[in-house]
């Protein structure tokens, strides 16, 4: 019997591009992407595969040293540490949105050094004005055309939408694996959850349905659940990308039910309007759906309003899978957390929910250091 | 130029010297922009935050608002070497060190005044007054434009306005994307209009913003050609003194005073361009200044370099935009205003498309060759990643095109504790000696 649920999640998991590498002995192009921003929707739609880039965590730099500044983000240097090694020659192009500063930065970067056979750098507004939703549907429009070059065909009106339900439904699922976490213990962990949701972004979207589908149909009957532990928390964070940290945190005294990360509820916790047009609903539903500080959500009443408009989600998320603390996992020159991650703490404080934030500079060097103060801090809470 | 010797042995740390008489007229320009925002606030009339290099300029003059350079303020407690006070206040909130010193020198700031009631003892030219409102922007780089005043609604509780202002990627093909790029900023810049105009109960009189861009442009343009001359050899004004002329163009754009300004910098560096007047008496090296933001509190380090004979004839950093044709069209102040920023951040595009896909590589191998270049510095800020991430990129995609000794120093804008006096003296006197390795092998 062909291998499903968690067994085959952990497979994907440990050979990263083993599954686009197979794929593409096949014939089929994976275009590799940075972060949230860019819809996987038109990659699927042009019958190519989207591939997540991320970095390494058990790695340090080796080669970026050369090309990168040390007071870029850490993830970013370090995923393009594992593209100068090698380890992203599987990808047929790559897809950087304008997220940040140090986003903006390594596109050009890749490009004049590895020159992949195709790339493309999408805008993305930070505001969330009239003109920032029609700029960015207008700015989908022209990677949905340099896509169509590559392919060298168009994307119809049905394949955009059929992709778009693919993803809907890879949305939904996603959700629905959350809710598992609900239940005290809950039926699965937070890295286990963690490593299905990586494996969901390196392989097709189709297979990545499938593959949810059984993990929560596994799970749902497992016994094996995790243990109960004395504290449940949520984990805040920009792009922590892999299980390691999570199961630093599971190891030390707690179950990490809920997260508010890049490779975590981040992107999925919306849909895109499938009726009407395509490219005005994604536009709508990346740029306003996905809770990232690098976006500037404008001020409509008094302080308190804008800081419930603003974080309101983390408190819900916090009450609903009832934490008893957060932890605020914040990479080290990642500005826009940096500065958020003060106003998020205090929020959250006020909300009944105590926090930590812990700078982390990407990779497992620090994990004693990072263990002693978790442990300090689940000690306070649990 | 007896003095300047003089001045340069006292070392790293002591005042700069400059060349230029305009240079020197600086500091009342910046004194003035304080007192100004402390009138008006006795007078209880509207006060604006502001970023430079986001289209605030000639918008908030015409809407006789009155900004509060916080970049400017907070370069100026660095060169006074107080910026750590307000750097410590700013981490005693929970605000890392690493964040860039001109926000973390303004949240810092903010916490003392709003935490005291009243203007921190002993503030730089009085300090800087509470805002009415804060106009940050959400640009293509530099995120901290509108994190740190969104984020300062903590200590500040008044009205945040964000506007985007985006540019294309090197790669874009303009002709696809420029309608909707000027579009974007035009009815960004409108819902700014609207928002000063809901604030302050006032009206825009788009006639005079029309005169305002007008003035602006000639300045641009005055400003530009006095750049132009430059290119002279020996060199007639130095990055050092730049980075005080820049003042009247970054932080008083618009006014007939920051024309008058650089009309007379003109004229003066006619002057010595006619009667070979250099920086220093034997020029031996001409450094370019690559893009990076100064180490505010040690640009003696240029007046250091001078000692050994090198000179830095231009720089990339707060040099003027270059001037461009803006479209018979676009007659809307808005639309001249949107045009001007496009076309200004994209005209080597075309150019890096061609060649080594870096517009900033284009701009620096042009300066190479018009300003007769032997070297290139890059400074690296560590607490901005906007400017200073992409340094080592640019160096590398230059050397491919050019073979010049290239030199990267590393300390802060503001923060005095990142700087490393003896081995930066150590670096630049082995840069040097390397200067004079290549120009003894290309003769
Ligand atoms: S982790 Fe932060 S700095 Fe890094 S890419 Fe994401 S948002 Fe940008
Ligand atoms: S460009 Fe750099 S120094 Fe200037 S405000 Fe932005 S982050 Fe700070």
């Amino acid at each position: 019997m062909a291998e499903e649920g968690l067994a085959k999640v952990e497979k994907i998991y440990q050979d990263r591009g083993g599954r686009a590498k197979e794929l593409r002995a096949q014939g089929k192009k994976i275009i590799g992407c940075y972060c949230c921003y860019a819809p996987p929707e038109i990659i699927t739609a042009a019958g190519l595969v989207p591939y997540r880039i991320t970095g390494d965590v058990k790695e340090t730099i080796r080669e970026a040293d050369s090309y990168l500044e040390a007071i870029m983000c850490p993830f970013c240097r370090n995923s393009f540490d594992m593209a100068l090694r090698g380890e992203y020659d599987f990808l047929d192009g790559f897809v950087v949105p304008h997220t940040c500063d140090n986003i903006v930065k390594i596109y050009d970067v890749w490009k004049y050094n590895l020159k992949p056979p195709y790339s493309h750098f999408i805008n993305v507004p930070h505001t969330l004005s009239a003109a920032s939703l029609e700029f960015f549907k207008a700015e989908l429009g022209t990677f949905q055309r340099s896509i169509e070059r590559l392919i060298g065909r168009e994307i119809s009106l049905q394949q955009l939408k059929e992709s778009i339900k693919l993803h809907n439904e890879y949305r939904a699922l996603v959700r629905e694996l959350y809710e598992l976490s609900k239940p005290d213990p809950p039926l699965i962990s937070g890295s286990e959850r963690m490593k299905v949701l990586l494996a969901g972004t390196r392989v097709p979207v189709e297979e990545a349905n499938e593959l949810l589908r059984s993990v929560i149909s596994e799970v749902k009957e497992r016994r094996d659940v995790p243990p109960k532990k004395p504290a449940r928390v949520l984990v805040y964070g920009p792009e922590i990308d892999d299980a390691p940290f999570i199961e630093l945190v599971e190891g030390v005294g707690a179950n990490v039910v809920i997260d508010d990360l890049c490779v975590g509820t981040r992107p999925y916790w919306f849909d895109v309007e499938i009726n009407g047009d395509p490219l005005g609903a994604m536009a709508q539903a990346y740029l306003e759906k996905v809770n990232c500080p690098r976006t500037y959500r404008p001020r409509t009443a008094g302080r308190k309003e804008d800081l419930d408009n603003r974080f309101g989600y983390i408190a819900n998320f916090a009450k609903e899978y009832k934490v008893n603390g957060i932890i605020l996992l914040i990479l080290n020159y990642c500005d826009n957390y940096e500065f958020e991650s003060v106003e998020v703490k205090d929020y959250l404080q006020q909300a009944g929910f105590p926090g930590l934030i812990i700078e982390v500079d990407y990779t497992l060097m620090s994990i004693d250091w990072l263990k002693t103060r978790v442990q300090a801090f689940l000690e306070m809470i649990s | 130029m007896e003095e300047k010797k003089g001045g340069l042995l006292a070392g790293i740390y002591s005042r700069t010297i400059k060349t230029t008489d305009a240079a020197k007229k600086v500091r009342p320009l910046t004194k003035k922009i304080s007192q100004q925002a402390h009138e008006a606030a006795a007078e209880g009339k509207p006060i604006a935050y502001c970023f430079i290099m986001s289209l605030h300029d000639e918008i908030i003059r015409a809407m006789d608002i009155t900004p509060i350079w916080t970049e400017n303020y907070a370069a100026i407690t660095a060169v006074k070497r107080q910026g750590e006070r307000f750097i410590s206040s700013a981490q005693g909130e929970g605000f890392p060190r690493n964040l860039c010193t001109y926000c973390t020198i303004q949240e810092g700031f903010d916490v003392m005044r709003h935490q005291l009631g009243m203007m921190p003892p002993d503030a730089p030219d009085g300090g800087m007054e509470r805002p009415t409102m804060m106009l940050g922007t959400g640009m293509m780089i530099c995120d901290p434009r509108y994190k740190s005043y969104q984020t300062a609604q903590r200590y500040n509780d008044v009205p945040v306005h964000v506007h985007g202002l985006l540019w294309p990627a090197a790669d874009a093909n303009l002709a696809e994307v420029q309608d909707y790029y000027v579009k974007y900023i035009v009815e960004e810049l409108r819902d700014l209009v609207d928002f000063l105009e809901k604030q302050t109960g006032r009206k825009m009189d788009w006639d005079r913003l029309n005169e305002i861009i007008d003035l602006a442009n000639k300045t641009y343009q005055v400003w530009y050609d006095a750049y132009q001359l430059r290119k002279a050899i020996p060199a007639p004004m130095p990055t050092e003194d730049a980075m005080s002329t820049m003042v009247p163009g970054y932080f008083w754009m618009g006014t007939q005073e920051a024309f008058d300004f650089y009309q007379d910098l003109y004229n003066e560096v006619k002057y010595r361009v006619d009667n070979r007047i250099g920086v220093i008496p034997d020029e031996k090296y001409r450094i370019l200044w690559a893009a990076g933001l100064p180490p505010w509190f040690a640009l003696a380090i240029l007046n250091y370099f001078e000692s050994l004979g090198a000179v830095f004839p231009i720089e990339i950093t707060y040099h003027p935009p270059p001037p461009v044709e803006i479209p018979s069209h676009a007659k809307h102040p808005l639309e001249r205003l949107a045009w001007r920023f496009f076309k200004q951040w994209t005209q080597r595009n075309e150019e890096a498309q061609r060649r080594s896909g870096d517009p900033m590589v284009e701009w620096m191998l042009e300066m190479i060759e018009d300003y007769k270049i032997d070297g290139v510095l890059a400074h690296r800020a560590t607490t901005c990643r906007t400017i200073h991430v992409g340094q080592i990129h640019q160096l590398n995609v230059l050397r491919d095109y050019v073979d010049l000794p290239m030199l990267i120093l590393e300390s802060d804008i503001c923060d005095v504790s990142a700087f490393d006096e003896a081995g930066t003296k150590d670096r630049i006197d082995t840069f040097v000696e390397t200067l004079e390795v290549y120009k003894k092998r290309k003769q």
